[in-house]
């Protein structure tokens, strides 16, 4: 039987010969809302904080059988393998590292390459901001820098290395976590009913 | 084993709530009907279950229906946008040039003590975000997100290294997020809060962003050289070219691709008509300055500038409405041909106009601005002043009556101006309680160092307090002085130390003026509409003042000009109290049967029928 994963990875192989060789950052979120069901929304965005592509999911239901099948993992399960890899993979710039603001989507880092960062930090959200899914607090491994916090599973630490390497190349002084608003606003827009009760 | 490990799984799949799911549990067999309609593989439900019952199910049990999770990933919607360009960002060459050797002890990024400045971020100097919206009319998701998704404004300046003389107020960023998406627009703001300001710098960034080639402004001809300085303070690197000169010139300038923004001015428009008409122009942009001047939609300035090729149209002006709402309708005309109609209801016009109309006053949005302080001076007339109006009244009513159905505005009106003209000046003596009350304000405020600008309807009036404030070295600013001269007078009155007071007509001073560095406005007489009144009183309160504007209102009591008063002040409030529910003010000036009323006259059949 293959894992999920390993299907992804040939996928993804073959749609990074077409992507296009600009910098490119991912910013990645995903939202839980109590009734509708999960939102992911997908922004890409040069160095500049232009936006180059936006990917959002269709509300994802999980089914009865994925409910207790993956029991307390199934926020990871929905944000990081199913959404996560679903909207990473259907980005057509090439991306140097995706940002997510949701820990639960990084589990989506086992079934695709591109480095998986999660950041905190604090952005003004509308009052029709719904919640994040849950995670299951995995080991991860942290730095601080500028003023995020970056975090990334254990297993992917070398991915860490990869801001560095970005930010002290290209001087960029993009804003981490504004992107994240954007996000928000847009998927308000494609899906008015993602917003809060 | 079924026992002791089954017992678990036993107990798992009888208390989940699993209606779909028919369970069979033998001595050392389970059957699984169906679950959900999709197949689940054995091994994944034990993983996630329990590992040991994983195992015993794959080596105990010798027959178990497979059932697969499905694998298919979400379904997604997406789009790409246009990269735009990088606008004012370093070349390549000077970025290599720049371009810093990687720290192999310390990375800077890591160093807690060189914190990097984030575009967009409070340390930026902006203390906040402002994010485009997409104008209610676009409804491609597309194209909405499209403008979602653009960074906020202060990053996009940041990030092309655009200057400003000083930096924006957030209102004023919020009105360039307003302007910059839409294709048609009335920023409406209130007077001295920087519509053009705002609208230069949104023409600026449209420019450089690619999203504009080619736009056309129009403005009344006496605020050309206003808008050419405002435009070189405010966006140095756009070339400009006014539209002036003889025919063969202006022909070149309208043709002339070299200069992205054209300048252009009402009156002007009316002699090259044919030019615009020819169908060679196109603009991407037309902005009408001062917008009101469209306000009849028969007149043939208004006809010209809807005949103006162009792919967004913009407004600007302090009072979209200064005496019907049918002057919002006109300047619709203009934006959306059609939108609006004469006939709607003041409600559902405000609702529609919501999406396209951005106004702010001042107490709103410069509550720190120092305020207006209003001094009525309701002045007494002097005895030969009383003598003259009782007689030029008298006389005039009994006429008006004795004309009977032939009466008409234009005598009411004639009769009205002869009133307020006594007012002002006995015209036989010259006696004025007026001026004797100005003449002594104006000795308080020079002495101490400060200036005043005194406004009037009629030339002769400001000749004649001219001539008395003759020790106050006036400058005079009103339509006959030529436009090519009065830059230098404005320049004079506000660089000369001598020049202590400056005598306007609210035609010719009422709008587009900056003289915020004086502290001291009289209305000498009142003109028809508060609005036009406010905005002479705006040419010093606005932004950039340093200190209260006093605004002394002479008045003379028991006369025509209180009688005016108080039907404006009635009005005035009708429309605060309209303006604040809808959104979109009522008739603020005179109507005939208020004019007609000045003398307790009722409208003729006549008039009423005109």
């Amino acid at each position: 039987m293959n894992y999920p994963g390993e299907s992804a990875k040939h996928e993804q192989k073959r749609m990074e010969t077409t992507k296009q060789k600009t910098i490119s950052l991912g910013f990645l979120t995903v939202r839980k809302h109590p009734s509708r069901g999960y939102f992911g929304g997908f922004l890409v965005l040069n160095l500049l904080a232009r936006p180059l592509e936006f990917h959002c999911t269709l509300p994802v239901q999980p089914t009865r059988a994925q409910q207790i099948l993956y029991g307390a993992t199934l926020d990871e399960f929905i944000s990081g393998e199913q959404i996560a890899r679903a909207l990473i993979l259907k980005a057509k710039s090439s991306l140097e590292v995706v940002f997510t603001d949701t820990l639960a989507a990084l589990s989506g880092r086992h079934v695709q390459e591109t480095p998986l960062i999660a950041i905190d930090g604090s952005w003004e959200r509308s009052e029709n901001t719904i919640g994040h899914p849950v995670s299951q607090g995995h080991e991860l491994k942290s730095i601080s820098a500028l003023d995020y916090r970056f975090s990334v599973l254990s297993q992917y630490e070398s991915d860490l290395q990869r801001i560095h390497a970005l930010f002290h190349k290209n001087d960029s002084s993009i804003d981490l976590i504004e992107p994240f608003g954007r996000i928000e606003e847009a998927l308000l827009e494609a899906h008015p009913a993602a917003k809060a009760a | 084993m079924m026992q002791s490990m089954g017992s678990e799984f036993i107990q798992f799949a009888t208390d989940a709530p699993l209606p779909e799911l028919a369970w069979q549990f033998d001595s050392n067999r389970i059957e699984i009907q169906s679950f959900d309609s999709e197949p689940i593989e054995a091994p994944e439900i034990c993983s996630e279950v329990d590992e040991h019952l994983g195992d015993w199910i794959l080596n105990t049990l010798p027959s178990v229906l497979p059932i697969q999770l499905g694998q298919a990933l979400p379904k997604t919607i997406g789009f790409a946008f246009p990269e735009m360009p990088n606008w004012g960002i370093k070349s390549e060459s000077e970025k290599q040039a720049s371009d810093k050797q990687p720290d192999k002890s310390l990375p800077a990024l890591f160093d807690p003590k060189e914190p990097k400045e984030l575009a967009g971020s409070p340390k930026s100097g902006f203390p906040k975000i402002t994010r485009m919206r997409p104008p209610g009319d676009l409804v491609r998701l597309e194209d909405r997100l499209y403008y979602v998704l653009q960074p906020p404004l202060e990053t996009i300046v940041q990030s092309a290294k655009l200057t400003f003389p000083f930096q924006p107020f957030p209102y004023q960023m919020e009105g360039i997020a307003f302007l910059f998406p839409r294709a048609a627009a009335i920023l409406a703001d209130e007077m001295g809060l920087g519509k053009t300001m705002q609208a230069i710098t949104t023409i600026r960034m449209l420019l450089l962003s690619n999203e504009l080639s080619s736009v056309l402004l129009v403005c009344p001809k006496p605020l050309v050289t206003n808008w050419v300085r405002e435009f070189r303070q405010w966006a140095p690197e756009i070339p400009l070219a006014v539209i002036e000169g003889d025919l063969h010139k202006r022909q070149w300038i309208w043709n002339n691709p070299q200069a992205p923004v054209k300048i252009a001015n009402y009156e002007l428009l009316m002699r090259d008509r044919d030019l615009i008409d020819s169908g060679e122009l196109q603009f991407d942009l037309v902005v009408l300055d001062e917008a009101q001047r469209i306000k009849n939609r028969n007149s043939t300035t208004s006809e010209i500038v809807r005949s103006i090729p162009r792919s967004r149209s913009w407004a600007l002006t302090g009072t979209p409405i200064e005496n019907s709402t049918e002057d919002l309708v006109s300047i619709f005309e203009f934006l959306s041909p059609g939108y609006l109609r004469d006939d709607m209801h003041l409600k559902s016009m405000g609702q529609a106009t919501r999406d396209y109309v951005l106004r702010r006053t001042k107490d709103k949005v410069l509550t720190d601005m120092p305020p207006k302080l209003f001094r009525p001076a309701d002045l007494e007339l002097t005895g030969e002043q009383r003598a003259s109006y009782k007689a030029a009244e008298e006389e005039g009513v009994v006429q008006l009556s004795e004309m009977g159905e032939s009466v008409t505005i234009q005598h009411v009106f004639e009769l009205v101006l002869r009133l307020k003209q006594i007012c002002n000046f006995d015209p036989a003596t010259g006696a004025s309680a007026k001026l004797e009350r100005l003449e002594a304000d104006m000795d308080e405020i020079a002495a101490s160092g400060q200036k005043a600008i005194i406004f009037s309807q009629w030339v002769e009036s400001l000749d004649m307090i001219g001539s008395k404030l003759e020790r106050f070295n006036p400058l005079y600013y009103h339509g006959r002085i030529p436009s090519n001269k009065r830059d230098g007078v404005i320049d004079q009155f506000k660089n000369d130390p001598s020049r202590k007071v400056i005598l306007m007509s609210y035609g010719a001073g009422a709008v587009g003026l900056n003289l915020q560095f004086c502290h001291y406005v009289f209305l000498f007489d009142r003109w028809w509409n508060p609005a036009v009144e406010d905005q002479a009183i705006n040419r010093a309160h606005r932004l950039g003042v340093k200190q209260a504007v006093t605004v002394t209102r002479m008045m003379s009591v028991d006369t025509i000009e209180q009688r005016i008063h108080d039907v404006l002040e009635e009005k005035r409030e009708l429309f605060n109290s309209l303006f604040a529910e809808t959104g979109t003010p009522k008739n603020l000036g005179l109507s005939q049967k208020e004019i007609f009323g000045l003398f307790g006259l009722n409208i003729p059949r006549q008039a009423k029928a005109a």
